[in-house]
């Protein structure tokens, strides 16, 4: 590589950083996970520092009500309807030539994301050096912590919503512990030490049902991105041990201590090596209904209070409906709630039953049904 | 679980048929015929036992002429792709009620180019039967095969195939049966009906394991390719829509034209067979009859609670006898997938909505495209699942 270090100047004054740590960071490949409000600013920030290779993955298409805080994208991308990574890498580009950007339109899932993390025997990816979340459900987190854990490799956590944010790093526990950061500072608890199982669907707010503000998502994003630079600059010791929780309307910025996390509980992540996430036996799945225009999404297990039945589960019924009901008309007994709803100008009717399945109705597309699930409901 | 869904497959089981299975996994799982050594032959003995119970069972006069296959789509493929691939031109009658495993090949057929077949499909009265007499009038004089089934899989409704054997026969027709819905629970004697091709699902009213079935290719049909002669000489064969290793006669380059082997090339599923042979010896030992009343009891059960009552909608007849044990209905405010999903989730019930594979007979009874709630019930449904199902469907409706 003979490009010029120039235009990182500034970074490389620090001390902590230097050429050899330019040099290492352009040398990297950082997978970034949704290319939302918390993806755009993450690869925006991660593309101008010079990290030599970012793989960035979104299934959905630029939304006027995206504007208001996913900063890669403009009034013309909504008018165009661009998939949300296709744009991000026409923006970077503009921003950083020196480096590559690989963009994906897709769902992630149980059966691709090892493959878009370079990590499948002929994957056409190049290995990642850390996972950075920007996604917008749990099933999808907890997907990528398994990911993470399975094979050793950092997973910046980062979620906002509301007024309210948390961001953590996971170094992982390796098979076997010798992952550079095993040593020093030692590995980190995963998602699933701290909490075994997923929230029920819906239990969640979304920032489609809630809404969020601009610049929590922003600071979350980018305490995202400094985790990230630590992991690939292999300043481990530097990495926040601690879970941070902010709210910046009540003015609470609160850090959890985590690391008893993995001693005090049985991962079935870390400690037995099960990954039930990528083993497609824990999270969702889909299936275009017969005769329909209609997708039926079913969640195995993995979420508290839904087994393979539980009758009511965790939902909260007639809160997601009070929710919904700002999106649409909505119709509700004790055995669903169906809601008529407009994303991205187009109609929806979207049918949710006691145990968290729902039948999205207008497409057939199981990754369009995801989506609106992921954002109507929470998942 | 209340499982009302035997329509689609048959559940519970009865045990003998995990034991069968698990015996012969145990025991004399080899790769029957390809070897001499006698794990080899008591696997392929297995398969010749349950070859002549069903042909004995069916009443067809020569079981090797009864092919395993992997369900009753895969022997209505063998059957209907068999003996029309060399059949261009030729006009073939079928019925609006089919199943897409009847209805897809057939209209791939007659879609493709060159050698394309002529189709009719008749249609059915507003109960869903068919006139055995609107398929006589159909019969043109390149008429060659008729393919209908015994009971429709929407309807449940018994189509007179006896009488529409009699007709095929008459005018020097085949006469294909689609037993989907029927094998187990309605008499089928391939000689009194005049059956040239018997399709049969192992797993549904026979009470085997899925990735079973079977086809009966009777002496009238095109015959096999001789092995000698090569293809291309025989304008009217039958054909196989498989090739490949038989066990025997590997030195001949195509296909042996002897059955069974002509039509089962590759390893059969000799454990999923010797589960079909413990459910088919389950239906021999305990009277299909009773079967058929115990299922007709509870679909007419299911009738009279909901054909005066208007919030729910009945098609075919209020007739169980009629039918075989399978109605469809439809909720009146709800789709029939939300009700669907609505007993699953806050029931614990199993039935099946939408088009049931069936898109002519919902247009036809006009509940295209959404479908019907279909509720099937089985040999091992009891009253009170029953009850609780009519309770449900009670609370459902408001
Ligand atoms: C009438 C009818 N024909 C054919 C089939 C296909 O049977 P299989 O699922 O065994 O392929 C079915 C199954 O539902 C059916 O109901
Ligand atoms: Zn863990």
């Amino acid at each position: 590589m003979t490009q010029s270090l120039d235009r990182y100047h500034r970074q490389i004054l620090l001390p902590c950083f230097g050429e050899e740590g330019q040099r290492k960071l352009l040398g990297s490949t950082a997978l970034i996970l949704g290319c939302g409000a918390l993806g755009t600013m993450n690869a925006s920030m991660l593309a101008r520092a010079g990290v030599g290779r970012l793989i960035i993955i979104d299934r959905d298409f630029i939304e006027l009500t995206n504007l208001q805080r996913q900063i890669l994208f403009n009034e013309a991308d909504v008018a165009n309807a661009i998939p949300k990574a296709a744009a991000a890498k026409e923006k970077l580009s503009g921003i950083n030539s020196d480096i590559e950007i690989i963009s994906v339109v897709d769902d992630i899932n149980h059966a691709n994301l090892e493959r878009y993390c370079g990590l499948t025997e002929g994957s056409e990816y190049p290995r990642v050096d850390v996972i950075v979340d920007g996604v917008d459900n749990f099933e999808t987190r907890y997907l990528a912590n398994d990911v993470a854990v399975k094979h050793g490799i950092p997973y910046i956590y980062g979620g906002a919503v509301g007024t309210f944010g948390a961001q953590y790093a996971i170094l992982p526990h390796t098979e076997k512990g010798d992952a550079p950061w095993e040593k020093l500072p030692g590995a980190t608890p995963c998602l699933r030490c701290i909490f075994e199982q997923m929230p029920p669907p819906g239990l969640t707010p979304t920032c489609d049902t809630v809404g969020v503000l601009g610049p929590v998502v922003s600071i979350i994003a980018n305490l995202e991105v400094v985790e990230t630079i630590k992991v690939l600059l292999g300043n481990f010791a530097a990495v926040r041990p601690t879970m941070l929780n902010i709210d910046v309307w009540e003015n609470t910025y609160r850090q959890l201590k985590i690391a008893k996390a993995y001693d005090v509980g049985d991962c079935p992540c870390c400690k037995h090596r099960k990954f039930e996430f990528i083993d497609g036996f824990f999270g969702s799945s889909t299936t275009t209904l017969c005769g329909r225009n209609a997708v039926q999404l079913t969640h195995k297990q993995g979420h508290v209070g839904t087994g393979s039945h539980s009758g009511g589960g965790g939902m909260n019924f007639d809160e997601i409906a009070d929710r919904l009901r700002k999106h649409g008309k909505v119709t509700a007994n004790k055995f669903m709630i169906r809601a008529e709803l407009t994303d991205n100008g187009n109609p929806y009717e979207l049918t949710l039953f006691t145990d968290g399945r729902a039948i999205v109705k207008g497409t057939k597309e199981s990754n369009i049904a995801r989506s609106i699930y992921a954002k109507y409901v929470g998942a | 679980m209340l499982y009302f869904d035997n329509a689609a497959t048959s559940f519970p089981k009865p045990p003998e048929v995990a034991q069968a299975m698990a015996q012969l996994l145990a025991t004399d799982a080899a790769n029957p015929g390809r070897a001499g050594h006698r794990m080899a032959v008591r696997a392929e003995q297995k398969l010749d036992q349950t070859r002549l119970k069903l042909a004995r069972f069916f009443n067809a006069p020569d079981h090797h002429r009864l092919v395993f296959a992997m369900n009753c789509t895969d022997a209505l493929n063998m059957a209907i792709k068999g003996v029309l691939s060399d059949a261009s031109g030729a006009h073939v009658i079928t019925t609006v009620l089919e199943h897409n495993s009847v209805s897809r090949p057939l209209q791939s057929l007659a879609t493709s180019g060159g050698g394309g077949i002529e189709l009719t499909r008749v249609t059915c009265d507003d109960d869903g039967l068919i006139d055995p007499d609107e398929i006589r009038k159909a019969i043109q004089p390149n008429t060659k095969l008729i393919v209908m089934m015994q009971a429709s899989n929407v309807l449940g409704t018994i189509q007179d195939i006896a009488a529409v054997g009699k007709i095929a026969r008459e005018h020097d027709l085949l006469f294909c049966v689609d037993s989907a819905q029927s094998a187990g629970v309605l008499p089928i004697d391939i000689q009194a009906m005049n059956i040239d091709l018997l399709a049969f699902p192992g797993h549904k009213s026979l009470l085997g394991p899925t990735g079973t079935g079977g086809l009966y290719v009777g002496t009238r049909c095109p015959e096999p390719v001789s092995s000698s002669s090569g293809s291309g000489d025989h304008p009217a064969a039958f054909r196989p829509w498989r090739e490949g290793g038989t066990g025997g006669d590997s030195s001949s380059p195509s296909q042996p034209a002897m059955y069974p082997f002509y039509l089962e090339g590759g390893t059969p599923n000799t454990v999923g067979v010797a589960g079909l042979d413990a459910g088919l010896q389950y239906v021999i030992d305990h009277d299909m009859s009773k079967t058929l009343t115990h299922e007709q009891h509870m679909v007419q059960t299911i009738i009279d609670k909901v054909a005066d009552d208007d919030r729910f909608i009945l098609y075919g007849p209020p007739e169980a006898s009629k039918r075989v044990g399978t109605v469809s209905i439809n909720i009146k405010g709800y789709e029939p997938s939300d009700a669907a999903s609505i007993l699953d989730d806050s029931f614990e019930i199993a039935v099946r909505p939408g088009l049931h594979c069936s898109p002519y007979a919902h247009r036809r009874i006009g509940t295209y495209p959404a479908g019907s709630i279909r509720i099937s019930p089985g040999p091992f449904n009891t009253d009170e699942q029953l009850a609780t199902l009519l309770d449900a469907l009670d609370q459902i409706a408001g």
